[in-house]
């Protein structure tokens, strides 16, 4: 009885934190679909007159925020990224962790001391490096620096060097070569911890700002999410409404992909170098 | 083949991309950015000239033009660090407790709900509180006032202590689920043998907490205030997008500081010695949490 009056709390303590947590994004939605005045004057979170004129207007082709392309090229930036961070720390991370690396102390050394360096301190040089080399407004600032991330392989390595070794000798004297063993020992057992890193590396490329932010300057280029920041520091753009509509076309593909991986993910955050 | 190429190839192969992209991208900027520090660097006009440490004893200084941003900017991020770390903690850690005490089948549904906003860029959520809190024709200025609650609009945007409300509210909506998700698991590591023994000694929940739970998950919870002190020293988009870093750039920080100091001062060189210092403040800081658990593991 106890029990049930106790659960009872509980699960109404949940249920009201939940309901502020999801207003934001409500709001957000039912915003989208309000005319311009009503989304001024309204106190109300449902629109009295629903429109579909803020998507109209998004992507219509003489809109001055192409978010059409703004998607595309997240998409590109984000596909292509994942899979080259995923793919060059498994190789490093294996390599490290099984084979004879010339100097592989200080390279695993050096991996752990970068990853205590906060971030500030090399974004400005890299800005300078890419602008030097006249590479801003390109998607390779946009994709290539993310390769630089120690964690992925530290991440990867940590799985590795605790995970045994036997399978990897049995296939060995079975006459397996290197690259068999890595297909069909080491990829089976790393694919979690593999899939976490894809979304991590993911969703940190989908919703960078800073860095974009200092590499893209002209329209075209831009990912979502500096679209957005566009779109908010635009003087004229006074327009909650519409404000709202661009940004549920930059939070739904997120939050889409959020849900799918959401299983990875609790994994993925629940493991990140705590243990 | 597999005999042909010697398992030392395979290796350097398979590690090289690796090494050379961070040389690259990683390296080879923080070099520069130290080289560029000893300098008077232009972001336009380039290397003037060797300077030694004038750009730090500049900032250093009192009184001097650099000083006085990177003491406001550095006061501020402060300031943010102060009253953002506490909540995103203690709230973080009510949420996990709350979920570990719901029904098996609840748990994931209500998990979920509390992080899905993190999935959401700082873009993102900057423009939603932005029209949240908005003066004019912003949602809870117009509730507030149409419940009777406010005679007039708050200026919850360029109005101090408003502006910090603004920002640390967006800002634990925004990231509280991730640190929930590292006490969630915290918790589920506790060994349950100890509940079980203290029911047994008619401990309440409460004691639990005080003598089980939280010695039980102190690490995990050292981990998590240390990360949290990192990202709110990183504070940007947040107090770029909603406040602009006003009023009287109260919430300007240290990361737009720099900004305004390499991009509208032209100012590189002074700019990358101001990113190493803030680097520095961050790793001693760390340092000092660090060091001051260990001692008093060592004490315990």
């Amino acid at each position: 009885m106890r029990r049930k009056q106790k659960n009872i709390i509980v699960v109404t303590l949940a249920v009201l934190i939940a309901i502020l947590f999801l207003l934001p994004l409500v709001w957000m939605i039912f915003t989208s679909f309000k005319t311009l005045s009503e989304s001024m004057s309204s106190s109300a979170i449902l629109p009295k007159v629903w429109t579909l004129q803020n998507y109209i207007n998004i992507f219509s082709p003489t809109s001055d925020a192409p978010i059409l392309l703004w998607v595309f090229n997240t998409a590109v930036i984000t596909i292509i990224g994942t899979v080259l961070v995923v793919a060059i720390d498994i190789l490093a991370a294996y390599s490290l962790a099984r084979l004879q690396v010339p100097g592989k102390k200080i390279i695993i050394g050096t991996i752990i001391f970068a990853l205590t360096v906060p971030g500030i301190v090399t974004l400005f040089p890299a800005f300078y490096m890419f602008k030097s080399f006249n590479l801003l407004d390109t998607f390779i600032p946009l994709v290539l620096p993310y390769t630089a991330s120690t964690m992925g392989v530290f991440l990867i390595y940590n799985f590795l060097i605790s995970f045994p070794k036997d399978l990897e000798e049995a296939a060995y004297l079975d006459g397996a070569s290197q690259m068999q063993i890595l297909r069909h020992v080491i990829f089976p057992a790393i694919k979690p911890v593999a899939v976490t890193l894809g979304v991590i590396t993911f969703m940190g490329i989908y919703n960078d700002y800073l860095w974009p932010s200092l590499v893209i300057n002209s329209n075209e280029m831009k990912t979502m999410t500096l679209g957005i920041a566009t779109l908010i520091q635009g003087s004229n753009f006074v327009n909650p409404a519409g404000m709202m509509a661009a940004t549920v076309v930059a939070t739904i593909p997120a939050i889409v992909v959020f849900l799918v991986a959401n299983k990875y993910f609790v994994k993925s955050v629940t493991n990140s170098g705590i243990k | 083949m597999h005999k042909g190429t010697s398992t030392k190839t395979w290796a350097f192969l398979m590690v090289s991309p690796f090494i050379l992209c961070f040389i690259l991208f990683w390296l080879a900027p923080m070099l520069l950015g130290v080289w560029v520090s000893l300098h008077n660097w232009n972001l336009s006009s380039g290397n003037n000239g060797f300077i030694g440490l004038q750009n730090y004893v500049d900032i250093l200084t009192p009184g001097s033009l650099y000083n006085e941003a990177f003491m406001l900017a550095l006061k501020n991020t402060l300031v943010f660090v102060v009253i953002s770390v506490p909540p995103l903690v203690i709230i973080a850690l009510g949420l996990a407790l709350i979920l570990d005490h719901l029904p098996a089948k609840l748990k994931p549904v209500f998990r979920t709900i509390y992080f899905v906003s993190y999935s959401i860029s700082v873009t993102a959520v900057s423009a939603i509180f932005l029209w949240l809190f908005n003066e004019n024709g912003g949602f809870i200025n117009n509730l507030l006032v149409s419940m009777g609650i406010l005679g007039k609009p708050i200026n919850w945007l360029s109005e101090q202590p408003y502006a910090w409300v603004s920002v640390l509210i967006a800002t634990v909506w925004w990231t509280i689920g991730f640190n929930m998700m590292l006490f969630i698991n915290a918790l589920d590591e506790v060994d349950p043998s100890l509940y079980e023994a203290a029911d047994l000694d008619g401990a309440n929940g409460f004691k639990k907490f005080i003598y089980i739970t939280l010695p039980q998950i102190k690490h995990v919870a050292f981990f998590i205030i240390i990360m949290t002190v990192i990202a709110s020293f990183n504070l940007y988009g947040q107090s770029r997008l909603i406040t602009a870093g006003g009023p009287e750039q109260s919430t300007t920080t240290l990361t737009m500081s720099i900004q305004n100091t390499v991009f509208s001062m032209n100012q590189l060189g002074v700019g990358s010695s101001m990113a190493i210092l803030m680097g520095i403040i961050m790793l001693l800081v760390t340092a000092a949490q660090y060091f001051m658990s260990y001692r008093k593991k060592e004490v315990n």
